[in-house]
């Protein structure tokens, strides 16, 4: 069954006649990972934005289990680049946001939130603040701060790019772990990426965008057996089969 | 009648003669004492911790001191036209120097391996490097210095004429007096007008262009380390990594034997007097300093008392133009030309609004005096926030009393303390007009009882320079004390959290 709809969008900025995005369509069934992936300046960020409520589509529509996406619900919820923590709260605290507008006792919401950290492995760090944590660190807390509502959709911003390669590996990896989980856990995450071994390591699908104007140039499905051999024949041939659709 | 305008624009034709020349050589001193001192070490250790403490000083009251030495040594309007601009300069400098200074400090250090590699020599290096990086800044607070300087411009004019052996003979303030003088309600009316006009042009025509060219060299690699600098204005460059803690220290110890000096120049003037002055003299000095703190208690409450008024005004107005009314630039258009209004030309105004209460005058005064410079504060350090902190509001519904309490209230605290030190050093410096101001032959339109303002006024009457010299000394420790165990430990505290 299909959880998410992705169709024609289209967008070009205010006063310009360039088209950015043409006619985007995609769809995944629930518990799909998906990747969405393009050469830089395409217009992948601005995309996700679209899908999160943030920014209003030139045309087409988005569908969340048959329900339409038209501003910031709290069924989605959003992972940013630059981790886009509040400085001036305790890591606690910055999660706790992510269920400021739920309705629930303040022992629930922190109870909750201390739960979530655990899970992402930043026990001992609830009260110290967000700029003594590494960039690994702090994004360990935005993405506890997506996950803590429980939303249905998560959208991921290049979460990894702000970080070097080791830390991005094992962060990888404690996602993918922690997206295991389906019974907590959303029925769909899309996740924008320039890094094509990252996509496959991590997606079911992957859309592969063109420059500007930009559409859908092909969309990979991965079948490759979890946990996934970034060193096997398999996965290199896929590595190889979308890196010449991304630059054919 | 129009004979009356030509005579106003001929006379603010004069005071922004005297504000230009004093804008133009601001920005030389700034512009090469900014990057020598972002360059040199040694000359940082001298010049900053002086520069720390000449910006928190209410230097406006140190005119009259100004007058005495320009006139003495220069003769006839020169001198009085020369303390003027003086005056101007020592309330534009600082920020200039610090603005410089953060921007060449915090050019990616490629620039200085390129021009190493490039084999550039002092001159090009300044040419191609270090002042083009400077200029974005220089205009950014440009402004700034300008509408501080039309405010000691207006003021010393003002001031000067009530002296009546040292008054200038052309310019705004004059206007002013004259008006307040003689009750004159169209020339004052005139005045306001012809000063806005004045105010609106010069930033249309001369900051929006140079802004404009200025910012051609925004280099766009300081966005993301200006994220880590945090200037300080009037108390200390802070730098958020611990790594830079020595040289944090080397400031400390710098600031340390600079108020070293200080004290030894007050503990020797006091040895000095006290060595061939007979006991009376000591006993004057007594009773001087008895009279110095009452009125500079007197002063604090009004002052403080103004001060949280500022708060309950500009941070719901700070709050509401950065992150509600999406307009920020237009904001501060208006924003920068009220503020470019000094309080002083407004004063005959409100002295009819108040009529007759001078408390009420000059808490008003000092109201209008500091509301601005905490405003700027809070606007210019909320650009440092996460970028997308509208889309975090959006994404997780942090609305109303939540949005108020999680990120507004708490992102504008850095922006109130710098704010607070600038703010509260610009109220000390409107006290010499709010406390006690009179136009000239005899006729006085406010006149609080006690307070340092009047004090000074009273002593500048009598000649007594003794007595200026110990009011002045109390006023000063009083501010740097509170700059050092108030806020400069609030701003440590903070600054760790927030940079």
């Amino acid at each position: 069954m299909v959880f998410l709809k992705v169709e024609n969008i289209k967008f070009s900025y205010p006063k310009s006649s360039v088209t950015i995005l043409d006619n985007i369509s995609f769809s995944s069934r629930e518990f799909e990972f998906i990747s969405i992936i393009g050469p830089s300046g395409c217009g992948k960020s601005t995309l996700l934005r679209i899908m999160a409520g943030l920014i209003g589509a030139g045309g087409g529509r988005i569908f969340l289990d048959n329900s339409r996406v038209a501003s910031p619900s709290n069924k989605i919820s959003f992972v940013f680049q630059d981790f886009a923590l509040l400085p001036w709260l305790s890591n606690l605290e910055n999660v706790k946001l992510g269920l400021a507008s739920k309705n629930m006792r303040e022992e629930e919401r922190e109870r909750i939130s201390l739960e979530m950290l655990n899970r992402l492995e930043l026990t001992g760090f609830e009260d110290a603040y967000p700029n003594v944590l590494s960039g690994g660190m702090k994004q360990r807390v935005g993405l506890a701060r997506a996950l803590v509502s429980n939303p249905e959709l998560l959208l991921m911003d290049e979460p990894f790019s702000s970080l070097d390669e080791l830390t991005a590996n094992s962060l990888r990896k404690t996602v993918i772990e922690v997206l295991k989980d389906r019974k907590a856990l959303p029925k769909s995450v899309v996740m924008v990426s320039h890094n094509i071994e990252e996509a496959v390591e991590m997606s079911d699908k992957v859309v592969v965008l063109s420059n500007k104007p930009t559409y859908v140039k092909k969309i990979e499905t991965i079948e490759i057996k979890r946990p996934r051999d970034k060193g096997s024949r398999l996965f290199r041939k896929k590595v190889d089969e979308i890196y010449s659709i991304f630059a054919g | 009648m129009l004979s009356m305008i030509f005579s106003v624009i001929l006379d603010t034709g004069y005071s922004w003669a005297r504000m230009l020349i004093a804008l133009a050589i601001s920005m030389v001193i700034g512009l090469f004492t900014g990057i020598a001192v972002a360059r040199s070490r040694i000359l940082n250790r001298l010049i900053m911790p002086l520069v720390d403490v000449l910006q928190t000083l209410p230097i406006l009251a140190f005119f009259p001191f100004a007058i005495y030495l320009f006139v003495f040594y220069l003769p006839g309007s020169i001198g009085i036209n020369a303390a003027v601009i003086f005056l101007i300069i020592t309330s534009m400098l600082w920020n200039l120097i610090f603005g410089v200074y953060q921007a060449v400090i915090s050019l990616p250090s490629e620039y200085g391996e390129l021009s190493r590699i490039a084999g550039l020599n002092l001159y090009q290096r300044l040419k191609k490097i270090f002042v083009p990086a400077a200029l974005p800044r220089l205009s950014e607070q440009m402004s700034l210095s300008w509408a501080i300087g039309l405010f000691y411009l207006v003021t010393s004019e003002i001031f000067s004429t009530g002296t009546k052996n040292y008054a200038v003979v052309h310019g705004i303030g004059v206007e002013f007096v004259r008006a307040a003088a003689t009750g004159n309600f169209y020339l004052y009316v005139y005045s306001i007008i012809v000063f806005v006009m004045f105010v609106i042009a010069t930033r249309l025509l001369l900051f929006e262009g140079f802004d404009r060219f200025a910012n051609r060299f925004y280099i766009n690699e300081y966005k993301k380390r200006k994220r880590d600098r945090f200037t300080f204005n009037g108390l200390s460059m802070k730098f958020s990594k611990f790594k830079i803690k020595n040289k944090d220290l080397l400031l400390r110890v710098s600031r340390y034997v600079v108020y070293v000096i200080i004290a030894a120049v007050i503990a020797f003037t006091a040895i000095k007097l006290v060595h061939f002055v007979n006991i009376s003299l000591a006993y004057t000095l007594i009773k001087y300093e008895g009279y110095s703190v009452l009125s500079l208690a007197f002063s604090f409450l009004r002052v403080w008392g103004a001060f949280l008024a500022i708060l309950l005004v500009s941070i719901p107005l700070s709050i509401h133009v950065i992150f509600l009314s999406k307009k920020i630039k237009k904001y501060m258009l208006v924003f920068q030309i009220i503020a470019s209004i000094p309080a002083t030309i407004l004063l005959p105004a409100i002295a009819e609004v108040a009529y007759g209460n001078s408390n009420l005058l000059a808490f008003i005064i000092y109201f209008l005096s500091g509301l601005w410079y905490v405003i700027f504060s809070i606007v210019a350090t909320t650009k440092y926030l996460p970028s997308n902190i509208d889309e975090v509001k959006r994404i997780f519904h942090l609305n109303g009393i939540i949005a108020w309490k999680k990120i507004y209230l708490k992102a504008v605290i850095p922006g109130v303390i710098t704010g607070a030190v600038t703010g509260i050093a610009a109220e000390w410096n409107a006290s010499i007009v709010a406390e006690y101001f009179s136009v000239g032959n005899g006729k006085v339109l406010t006149s609080v009882s006690v307070g340092m303002g009047k004090a000074l006024n009273v002593a500048l009457a009598d000649g007594n320079l003794l007595l200026m010299g110990v009011l002045l000394a109390n006023m000063v420790v009083m501010i740097i004390l509170i700059n050092y165990f108030v806020w400069r430990r609030l701003y440590n505290k903070v600054n760790s959290v927030y940079s």
